[in-house]
């Protein structure tokens, strides 16, 4: 085992499926010469030269489309967005080319490419650079959507992404490039679609993905010391979702918060609570509660972006209530 | 009437080159595709073909030029405009036929209809306008990335796509790449129904527009087959040889509305009846006939046996099965397997 940052095990992966195929190449702003915004790529242009990474214009439509367009016709492109704030203006050939293809064209052709990139807030860049799409793009039946936590889930899970058939939008998070975790020397895929118990506990689980799952994970520790066993589930793949490692933990717990950096309404919190409710009802002891990004644009000044987003203390009295208890 | 100057060439030389056997295919394809629209549309006003619909009548010389100069060995990409392109790589008129009417052994399955036709070449029919042509742009991609010498990307576009954003940052990527795609604008002078003069601040799409990307442009005469011959024939050679993308504009005139549910009222009848004098079809038929090619009777015969192609395409569709409604949430994934 290794002790190595978040960008470093993309960057693995990364390389690891380059070597692997070389129908896999790398294309978006600033990922050669530049060696990429958050360094994920660095290296990368001297290894593999200026064919497998493309530096682009800024033109998220085109380069999106072109990639799609490479995709359709035999190659394996992993697009890098800069921030998936950008995904916005490629909206179009992510949701109606990408998303749709497989089906409407009678199985003919598929669309086998990584969208991948930074998401959600990272500090104080305001409205425009700080949204989370996850809830968005999971609306769209035909995207796989993934938000690893760690440097573990992401390089095994980008390895998944790169080798599976489909459009898949790989959310990574800015301020969780440079967060250390083990990966193992030898390669290992992780699966697409499962969930982890990454603290196990007995009675509440607590549900999220990405960088709130760290978030979570302090507070199972939190209330660990005041004799409240929290069991944290890390989502992994936000779409397909695994109810199922959810379903199994609530049954167990009777009470379920949900931890999201996006916004509230209609959120992936939504969603999973949805589901929980339609699969395990009876076993709640408590209705389901949610923390979430409050309904604002994201504010610039670091009081109001601290106010708007989930922290600590807002989830440990959500917990509080849900529980019935004063913590 | 905007004064083009279309792409210079040897008419007689051009007729030399094709010849009598060149010809006659041409014309087959393009009768083909006049009587599948023919019936096809009839099938639509009676209610069995549901949705959008979008004739490519009177646009027949442009993509059958192309595909008889080119061969259907490059990634195709067009609009939703796709009935013509799919016949002319090879998807059958009762594939299609079926496709339109929804039903299971349609061209996708009954899941794309008339917009989103595919075969092996045939990237699609794709319904939001101008979003094809990044597609193509990365088709053309691969062609250069696995260094495929003899294939190019082609799309097409209409001249209402030319105000879209997507087209322009795909013009720069083909230029900035060197990528091998001949990028189409076929101008049938409506965007849906608004005219060419309220939709662009200038004309002679190709030559204005291709400038800026240090492309280069031209423009063909959509109603004059040779032109379009003469024109992909040489834009493809140069394609091939140079490896840097060419725009092009060829004028044409849709006889129909922007689809069949447009009464297209925008337009004049002297407009259409003088757009109509340029049918190509019946340019071709008549340059034909003046060469000794061909006689009224044999031409015909020709449609005849064109018209029998498309009504026996609307009975296989009428007895084609339904989709089974157990199947409607199958393929929304591509299967894993071979990586």
């Amino acid at each position: 085992m290794a002790l190595i940052e978040m960008r470093e095990a993309l960057r693995q992966a990364l390389d690891e499926e380059m070597t692997r195929d070389s129908r896999v190449f790398i294309m978006g702003e600033e990922v050669a010469e530049y060696n990429g915004a958050y360094k994920v790529t660095k290296g990368m242009l001297d290894k593999w030269g200026p064919k497998r990474v493309v530096d682009t214009p800024i033109s998220e439509n085109g380069f999106a489309g072109l990639g799609i367009g490479a995709a359709m016709t035999g190659l394996r492109p992993v697009i890098e967005f800069m921030s998936f704030n950008f995904s916005f203006v490629a909206a179009d050939q992510i949701i109606s080319n990408a998303a749709k293809m497989y089906y409407m064209s009678g199985n003919r052709f598929s669309v086998p490419i990584v969208f991948r990139g930074p998401n959600g807030a990272a500090a104080q860049v305001s409205s425009q650079h700080s949204h989370c799409v996850e809830a968005i793009y999971s609306n769209i039946p035909g995207l796989i959507v993934i938000a690893p936590s760690n440097p573990y889930d992401a390089k095994g899970l980008l390895k998944s992404a790169i080798r599976n058939n489909n459009p898949v939008l790989f959310l990574e998070n800015e301020l969780s490039y440079g967060d250390k975790g083990e990966v193992p020397e030898e390669e290992y895929l992780v699966p697409i679609g499962v969930a982890k118990v990454v603290t196990e506990g007995k009675d509440i689980t607590l549900i999220s993905h990405s960088r709130m799952v760290k978030l979570c994970q302090e507070v199972a520790v939190t209330l660990k010391a005041k004799g409240i066993s929290v069991e944290v589930i890390d989502l992994r793949t936000i779409k397909p979702l695994d109810i199922a490692t959810i379903k199994k933990s609530v049954e167990k717990t009777h009470f379920a918060v949900i931890v999201e950096e996006g916004h509230l309404f209609t959120g992936i919190a939504s969603e999973v609570a949805f589901q929980i409710q339609d699969g395990c009802f009876e076993s709640l002891d408590a209705p389901i509660a949610r923390v979430c990004q409050r309904e604002t644009p994201m504010a610039y000044s670091k009081a109001l972006e601290k106010e708007t987003m989930p922290t600590i203390e807002r989830i440990l009295k959500t917990i509080e209530t849900t529980l019935s208890r004063k913590i | 009437m905007i004064d083009y100057s279309f792409f210079p060439f040897d008419r007689e030389k051009t007729l030399g080159d094709i010849g009598k056997e060149g010809l006659t295919q041409a014309l087959q394809k393009m009768l083909l595709i006049r009587n599948f629209e023919t019936r096809a549309e009839a099938c639509y006003l009676q209610g069995k073909i549901g949705g959008f619909f979008h004739s490519y009548i009177g646009q027949e010389a442009i993509q059958t030029a192309a595909l008889m100069t080119m061969g259907p060995k490059n990634w195709w990409v067009t609009t939703y405009r796709c009935h013509a392109l799919a016949l002319l790589l090879g998807a059958t008129p009762e594939e299609i036929m079926s496709e339109l009417f929804g039903r299971a052994n349609g061209n996708a399955k009954g899941r794309g209809g008339s917009m989103h036709l595919y075969t092996d070449r045939l990237l699609g029919g794709f319904g939001i306008v101008g979003g094809q042509v990044p597609i193509a742009t990365g088709a053309a991609f691969t062609i250069s990335y696995l260094d495929i010498k003899d294939e190019i990307a082609v799309c097409f576009m209409g001249d209402g796509a030319v105000a879209q954003g997507a087209v322009y940052e795909a013009f720069n990527m083909a230029a900035l790449y060197k990528l091998p795609c001949l990028f189409v604008i076929e101008n049938n002078q409506w965007s849906m129904g608004t005219h060419l003069s309220r939709s662009h601040a200038v004309d002679k799409l190709a030559e204005t527009k291709a400038q800026g990307f240090g492309m280069e442009g031209y423009t063909l005469d959509g109603m004059d087959y040779l032109s379009c011959y003469a024109g992909f024939k040489t834009l493809h050679q140069k394609i091939l040889t140079d490896r840097k993308p060419i725009l092009v504009e060829v004028v044409s005139e849709r006889f129909k509305g922007h689809s069949i549910s447009d009464p297209a009222l925008y337009r004049s009848k002297e407009t259409l009846k003088h757009a109509m004098e340029r049918d190509p079809i019946v340019l071709l038929k008549n340059l034909m006939i003046s060469k000794g090619f061909l006689d009224e009777e044999t031409f015909k015969e020709m449609d005849k046996k064109m018209r029998e192609i498309a009504v026996h395409a609307v009975d296989h569709a009428e007895s084609s099965p339904w989709p089974d409604p157990k199947t409607l949430e199958q393929d929304v994934f591509a299967p894993s397997g071979r990586s």
